[in-house]
């Protein structure tokens, strides 16, 4: 590998990697994302490696490991170019039938396929539902190149804005671009990144940083972690562009250390740049200096924020300061520094390419571009969707989604994680953009877009926000550290059946304070699950407390499994499956609970066969008949 | 605590030779009040010569001074006396150092600051090992020609002159006596077989405390001892160790010059560090969202009962820690379980079981790095 001197040596290059990969007109790519790794995609990778062996066809046939495809559910996910036949599901033992039948013989695999819209098998990606309403600007080159691979990026046209950035344009015309764009910080706040750049930009000093926050901490969000580990170079890309843009030499990478592949990939992504120059001295030839560290986070969702971030990096505890200075002025070491989220970069790149007016059409008025949403939860097609601003949030769920499994009752959808609120179902038509999910009580956040169904408890799920905020307070303030403790305090009493009247209106005073007193971010918004869960689902909460009854069957304290002893046969199916043995019985006759030792993992429900249904799962508390037998010797 | 009983043979039953005054009269105050006769010297020079004068049960030796060291006193204590039973005092940073007075015959070491407990039972046991630490007087000619370096050694000493003695025997020697003195060597041969081996235990110890330190040094290398480095290099330490050893954590204060204090603080804050030994497998389930709501909690219950701990609990043979953690950024396969580097979309509790089989002793994985 050796330096590229100037735009012409990279545009030989990409002339150069384009002619490798069209060389190999046949191509499978398998997912290689995590959640893809997690179904055992290295050991389909495995298998289709020794059979394209098998069939001397490995000088031939490309096999690619790609970045994430999105629909992680189905996963692994397997692409066999040029004809695109997309498999999901696929096992180690579908290998050779891929190789023999859709690459040699050039035919389809229908049990592999997903349906498309009408119910016939989807012949390629873009006629899957849960493609077809997407837009996917930043996502779809993950499913196009190897993220190790810096040359697959040029390929498709990496580093061209770099080029144009570098020299076609001034800096102030790239700050000017990206402000026109209407391009808002993807991490949750919504701020202009045009103008928190000009900020920067203006801010004295010489020595300025370009940070890129990918603490994605967000429980129930992974666009960051997919990004990363799927195309790297789109991060530093941009990264690049803005330092250049507004006049650093040092960039840093945030990340979580428990994303181990996305660490890896981005370290081998800023190894290939410098070899190729891109980093460094003198890039590409233009006199421009710039080069950037990786810094793992260890495990603090505060410090996503942006001062705690910044004492992070420093090697400091990553707790918030009260923020008179921003950091745009004043941030790492007392310099200048520009700190953004992974996703807000990887759009740089798209807007110098296009132009900033193709942007702005992208999107609403107000909230311009695409935005990747996690959509998890209680949903068919839970994986990563990246949809113009402004789309309803009823076609994100249903359209893109596929609606609920098991045709269950939509409850609500949380969105913004720790600091964002729960919209019911008769918000569902709202739009999806900054200011649409701000004025309904929550917010776009990070990207989390949990479906919870009518076996979700609303209660719970505010408990489950305030537990994780409680514990991921940095304990600086006390309005924060205390307020959260108590409130955690009161809703475990309202889940465990000694709620009290008046615990909704002192959930509602704490949430009061903590808004109008808490240091950062974290604790102003950390009421907003709660009061959005008691407004939208009030009665749910006076029933926990007043009928000490979860209506949902989720609270586990205020639920309690039995066995119907005209029903069951006896099949010990349950018996043999449950983890503290808990379940009595002989073989062929009625079996029972002893409800001392349940642990209520539920184990017993899921698996009583659907013919029987002997075991139900039931609110209040355990009835007398029923009470615990466990003082008769335990079964071990 | 009970003062020792008068045993006869010196009048003198510790002599402590360290250049630090603070310690010579700890050392003293100490022993003192437990009605032990002490005498000090503070170098080299002149502990040698204290010793060879008073000839006491317990020699205290600094390793570090000026002039003679530790080292050098304890090398010559043969020749003084060889009932003399030697313990060292060091410093950390001279580990490597008490390894070495092991091997040259020190009985136990004290590392500075030490408590006054620990001063007392290393002294009393000492004491009680006056002359029979030592091989019998009569041994002492023949290891003068021929020092011994180390124990094992010594050991091998011991037994030649076993086997001397019985050829001896053989030969027509005075049997009553020579009974005697085979008895004597016998008890002394293996009382020397078990030092041996504890010296050897403790040597491997000492040795990968010495190790580890030795990772510390070239972790804060690879990081350039930058003070701003240090959560960088904490998680390298995390991922090397599993957790965070006092020790390491102590010598990552000294070569960065960050106050213990401040260490403490960083390593408290983050979740990704643990200060108590971790199992060799670590299972996390997690507790996120997308995983709560697609019934996480119950996940847990079922991993408690198969595990039989609780979450953050390791069991007691180390083998298994279990942790909930915050998101593991799989939602779409939700409830995820990660066992070591593996993660598990919903696990059934079949799978579970099997996934925890797997985890037998071979190769634990070390983590990244």
């Amino acid at each position: 590998m050796s330096r590229l001197a100037n735009p012409e040596a990279l545009a030989s290059l990409r002339l150069k990697a384009r002619k490798n990969r069209d060389a190999k007109p046949q191509c499978i790519s398998v997912c290689g994302g995590t959640g893809c790794r997690a179904a055992k995609a290295s050991g389909c990778i495995k298998a289709l490696k020794d059979s394209l062996a098998r069939h001397h066809l490995s000088d031939t046939v490309e096999l690619r490991e790609t970045g994430c495809y999105g629909l992680c559910e189905r996963g692994p996910i397997v692409v066999v170019s040029p004809r695109e036949y997309c498999y999901f599901g696929v096992k180690a033992s579908d290998a050779d039938e891929i190789v023999e039948l859709s690459v040699i013989a050039a035919q389809p695999i229908e049990r592999l396929m997903v349906k498309d819209g009408h119910g016939a098998s989807a012949s390629s990606l873009d006629k899957i539902p849960f493609y077809q309403g997407q837009h996917r600007l930043l996502l779809d080159a993950n499913t196009q190149i190897d993220p190790r691979s810096i040359d697959d990026y040029i390929a498709i046209g990496g580093y061209a804005a770099l080029e144009r950035a570098l020299f076609h344009m001034r800096p102030e015309e790239i700050v000017d671009c990206v402000t026109r764009s209407g391009l808002r910080g993807r991490g949750g706040g919504g701020f202009s990144t045009g103008r928190k750049w000009e900020t920067t930009r203006n801010a004295p000093g010489d020595v300025k940083y370009v940070l890129v926050n990918a603490d994605e901490g967000d429980p129930g969000a992974y666009m960051d972690r997919s990004l990363l580990e799927g195309n790297p170079h789109s991060i530093l890309e941009g990264l690049i562009i803005g330092a250049y843009a507004i006049g650093a030499q040092q960039g840093y990478i945030y990340v979580r250390q428990e994303y181990p592949l996305a660490v890896q990939n981005t370290l081998r992504a800023i190894e290939r740049a410098r070899d190729y120059g891109l980093l460094g001295h003198d890039i590409l030839g233009s006199g421009f200096n710039f080069d950037v560290e990786v810094h793992r986070g260890a495990g603090a969702f505060v410090s996503g924020e942006s001062s705690a971030l910044i004492a992070a990096i420093e090697g400091r505890v990553g707790q918030p300061r009260s923020k008179y200075i921003h950091s745009s002025v004043s941030g790492l070491w007392e310099r200048p520094s520009c700190l953004n989220n992974v996703e807000t970069w990887a759009n740089i790149r798209h807007i110098i390419n296009n132009g900033a007016d193709w942007f702005a059409n992208i999107g609403t008025k107000a909230s311009t571009g695409t935005k990747v949403f996690s959509l998890v939860g209680k949903i068919q097609n839970s994986g990563l969707v990246e949809i113009p601003m402004g789309m309803p949030l009823r076609k994100v769920v249903y359209d893109i989604g596929g609606g609920l499994p098991g045709n269950k009752h939509l409850k609500a959808v949380q969105t913004g994680g720790p600091s964002g609120g729960f919209l019911p179902e008769s918000m569902l038509d709202l739009p999806v953009d900054f200011d649409g999910l701000w004025n309904a009580g929550s917010m776009m956040g990070s990207g989390g877009m949990i479906v919870m169904d009518e076996d979700s408890c609303m209660v719970d799920a505010a408990r489950f926000y305030v537990d994780f905020l409680a514990h991921e307070s940095c304990g600086q303030c006390l309005p924060c550290r205390e307020g959260l403790r108590e409130m955690l305090h009161i809703l475990n009493r309202i889940v465990t059946g000694d709620g009290r009247e008046g615990d909704i209106e002192l959930l509602e005073e704490i949430c009061d304070t903590l808004e109008a007193t808490a240091l950062c971010a974290l604790g102003t918004s950390a009421p907003n699950p709660v009061r959005s869960a008691i407004k939208h689902f009030r009665s749910e909460f006076e029933t926990h407390i007043r009928e000490k009854r979860c209506p949902s069957l989720a609270c586990m304290s205020l639920i309690h499994y039995s066995i119907d002893g005209e029903l069951c046969n006896g099949c010990s199916v349950c018996r043999k499956n449950c983890p503290p043995n808990a379940i009595l019985g002989e073989p062929k006759k009625p079996h029972r609970i002893d409800q001392g030792l349940c642990v209520k993992c539920g184990n017993c429900f899921t698996l009583c066969p659907p013919k029987i249904r002997a075991i139900s799962k039931r609110d209040g508390n355990v009835p007398a008949t029923e009470q615990s037998i466990s003082m008769s010797p335990r079964a071990v | 605590m009970p003062s020792l009983q008068k045993l006869p043979g010196p009048d003198v039953d510790v002599v402590v030779v360290d250049d630090e005054e603070t310690i010579r009269e700890g050392c003293r105050m100490a022993l003192e009040s437990e009605g032990l006769r002490i005498e000090a010297a503070a170098n080299g020079t002149l502990g040698l010569e204290l010793l060879a004068r008073v000839k006491p049960r317990v020699a205290l030796l600094d390793l570090r001074m000026p002039g003679i060291a530790g080292i050098d006193v304890l090398k010559r204590l043969r020749e003084i006396d060889p009932r003399i039973v030697p313990i060292v005092i060091t410093g950390y940073a001279s580990v490597q150092n008490a390894v070495d007075s092991m091997k040259l015959g020190a009985f136990e070491f004290l590392t500075k600051p030490f408590e006054t407990t620990q001063l007392l039972d290393t002294v009393q046991r000492g004491i009680h090992h006056w002359g029979t630490y030592a091989p019998a007087p009569h041994l002492s000619v023949k290891r003068k020609a021929e020092p011994t370096k180390s124990l094992k050694s010594q050991t091998d000493a011991l037994l030649k002159s076993l086997e001397a003695a019985e050829e001896y025997a053989e030969l027509g020697g005075t049997p009553s006596g020579l009974a005697d003195e085979i008895r004597v060597l016998e008890k002394q041969a293996s009382y020397h077989a078990r030092q041996l081996g504890i010296v050897q235990k403790k040597g491997k110890a000492l040795h990968d405390f010495v190790a580890d330190l030795h990772d510390v040094d070239a972790i804060v290398t690879r990081h350039q001892s930058k003070r701003s480095g240090l959560i960088q290099i904490l998680l390298d330490v995390q991922n090397k160790k599993k957790w965070l050893p006092s020790h390491m954590l102590m010598w990552t204060s000294r070569r960065l010059g960050i106050p213990m204090g401040r260490i403490l603080e960083v390593a408290t804050f983050y979740e990704a560090f643990s200060l108590e030994p971790q199992g060799r497998h670590e299972v996390q389930v997690c507790t996120g969202t997308a995983c709560h709501v697609r019934h996480a909690p119950e996940l847990s219950a079922t991993i408690s009962a198969l595990l039989g701990i609780q979450p953050g609990e390791t069991d007691s043979e180390l083998k298994f820690t279990y942790k909930q953690v915050h998101c593991l950024g799989c939602c779409a396969l939700a409830p995820v379980v990660k066992v070591d580097d593996a993660y598990y979309g919903n696990p059934s509790m079949k799978e579970l079981k099997q996934i925890f089989e797997n985890c037998n002793e071979d190769a634990p994985s070390a983590g990244e790095n």
